[in-house]
């Protein structure tokens, strides 16, 4: 026996089953804003990175390329505009070409085994994931024209997308870039482990 | 080291399992049943089926004492199997939950029970004599995701609980006329229910899988999704912990920890493997894997010498020269629980292991 009694429309049809039950829930998860689940994470002014950079540089110009390398990676830049979070970006990947391959492998390694060195290696890798990302959408490297929104990096604009672009004229320096994350992407799993690539993906606090 | 005793029951995952005190009788969470093993010999025979659940059953916990069976699954149910000589007798308790029900675990003192669930509450579930009847009291603020994992302290009153909003946190689960008042530690010294007395999570933020309190009780760890543990030692109600230790690993993320003694704990998970990690409240570290080199199933120890033609035979048929179909791991899939199975007084001597292949292993520490 039916516990409707009357059937009508609504109760025939299926509709009632694509009803979000979670949205009349007053508490339920979509809500409130996740945000609050955290505590907030201080903000990166433009003009801070700026200055990180131009540092970095500076030790970059000196020869000392983990120092370099150190110093972008121990300020990463969690909470700041889209422009300051690319400039960073393009900090680190200027680092990471100028590091011989030969190198790579000691060098992590030396900055795995000091303190705060295996959480180093974690934000290495979420640039890596960011560069691959961001080098295979159609703005190749040093260009900050196209403001970058997180909904650009769709499963699709990920590293592995770029064969299907291959035919663009900007291709050449993206896929020097890419070879560049990819070795270092190798490199970084080698010393840091897959729970470096986990981390990546749980992690709220995204560059 | 003596090596692990591996029972492999079947050929389907193992959410939960739990030993009987007398660890004469094994509970396996299978699909919609609660299967009851019991020992004979060295083997575990398949004595009873507990058919209650309409949806996957996913924990199951026997009170050592009483014997009595609890068992909670995605029908949003709980059910309480009460031993009689006729058999098990279920009686279903009163959640009061809309979504799964995802962990359930006895107190120490088993006359309560705690039931985390998808619907962002804790049930906590005692006896009511007056109606004859299981009830439950809910624990709703401030979690803001699906239960994960709880765990008890020793003095049945606090209760640990991880979440997919990615906290740990330690609640008061008093329940007036079945606790008697607690005495004063660490966590606090007036404690009515839904006390919140801590509150954690580490800096990356991977929702919780397991937790557990150490034997004192004055230190609670959990294991993490981005394949870390933390352990927090609180210094006093109110005040800010007097050390939180995150351990992030270079391995996969582990499903289920225990703590042996005040200075070491175990995990295991999607590693198929456990792993042992030491340390105090000045720092922890991993310091190896429980997998002794020899125990490894080579299937007749090790690498054997291939002769050239098996060699060739071997390409020409799977186009590979080793037959590498097996882990290297005594579990062949993720591990899901595991729990002490004998304790001395320093510690745990012996533990158990269950997960997706289907094994439950008996390992020494």
């Amino acid at each position: 026996m039916s516990i409707i009694q009357q059937h009508s429309e609504a109760s025939l049809g299926d509709g009632w089953r694509r009803i979000d039950i979670d949205r009349l829930i007053e508490d339920s998860s979509v809500n409130f804003d996740t945000s609050t689940l955290h505590p907030p994470l201080p903000e990166t002014s433009d003009a801070e990175v700026l200055q990180i950079n131009s540092q970095v540089r500076q030790l970059l110009r000196g020869g000392d390329s983990e120092g370099a390398l150190r110093g972008c990676l121990e300020m990463p830049v969690y909470n700041g505009s889209d422009s300051a979070k690319d400039s960073h970006l393009h900090t680190v990947i200027e680092v990471l070409q100028s590091i011989k391959a030969s190198d790579m492998t000691p060098m992590l390694q030396r900055i795995y085994n000091t303190p705060g060195g295996p959480e180093c290696l974690d934000v290495l890798m979420k640039y890596l994931y960011k560069g691959m990302a961001s080098t295979s959408s159609s703005s190749p490297e040093g260009s900050n024209s196209a403001p970058r929104t997180p909904t650009r990096v769709t499963p699709q604009q990920t590293g592995f997308s770029q064969v299907g672009s291959r035919p663009g004229q900007a291709n050449e320096s993206t896929g020097g870039a890419m070879s560049v994350l990819l070795s270092w992407h190798e490199k970084v799993t080698d010393v840091a482990g897959l729970g470096c690539i986990g981390r990546v993906m749980t992690d709220w606090r995204r560059v | 080291m003596a090596a692990p005793e591996v029972h492999h029951l079947f050929h389907h995952p193992i959410a939960d399992h739990s030993f009987s005190a007398d660890r004469k009788t094994l509970a396996v969470a299978r699909d919609t049943t609660v299967e009851l093993y019991s020992r004979v010999g060295n083997a575990f025979k398949l004595k009873d089926e507990l058919k209650g659940h309409d949806k996957t059953v996913t924990s199951v916990d026997i009170a050592p004492n009483s014997g009595r069976i609890v068992t909670c699954s995605q029908d949003r149910n709980a059910l309480v199997w009460e031993p009689s000589p006729q058999g098990y007798k279920p009686t279903l308790v009163l959640l009061r939950i809309n979504r799964a029900a995802t962990f359930v675990r006895w107190s120490p003192s088993e006359t309560k029970f705690a039931v985390g669930s998808g619907d962002r509450v804790i049930a906590v579930c005692y006896f009511e004599e007056e109606n004859d009847w299981w009830v439950s009291k809910h624990l709703k603020k401030p979690i803001r995701s699906t239960i994960t994992t709880v765990s008890w302290h020793p003095n049945s009153v606090l209760l640990a609980a991880g979440s997919t909003d990615a906290h740990a946190r330690v609640f008061s689960a008093f329940i007036k006329g079945v606790d008697a008042r607690p005495d004063p530690s660490v966590w606090g010294e007036r404690l009515p229910f839904n006390t919140v007395c801590g509150e954690y999570m580490n800096n990356s933020a991977g929702w919780v899988h397991s937790v557990a309190f150490s034997p004192s009780g004055d230190a609670v760890a959990f294991a993490a999704h981005d394949s870390s543990i933390t352990v927090v030692y609180p210094s006093g109600p109110d005040q800010p912990p007097k050390a939180i230790i995150s351990v992030n690993t270079q391995l996969l993320p582990f499903m289920s920890l225990i703590w042996n003694g005040e200075a070491e704990i175990i995990a295991a998970g999607y590693d198929c493997e456990a792993f042992r990690f030491k340390g105090d409240s000045n720092g922890w570290q991993l310091s190896g894997t429980l997998e002794a080199a020899k125990s490894r199933p080579g299937l007749g120890g090790g690498d054997r010498e291939e002769s050239a033609l098996n060699m060739f035979k071997q390409m020409d048929l799977k186009g590979k020269v080793k037959d590498d179909t097996q882990l290297k791991t005594i579990h062949q899939n993720t591990i899901s629980t595991i729990r002490p199975y004998e304790e001395s007084g320093s510690g745990v001597t012996k533990f158990s292991s269950s997960g997706v292949d289907g094994r439950v292993v008996i390992w020494h520490t």
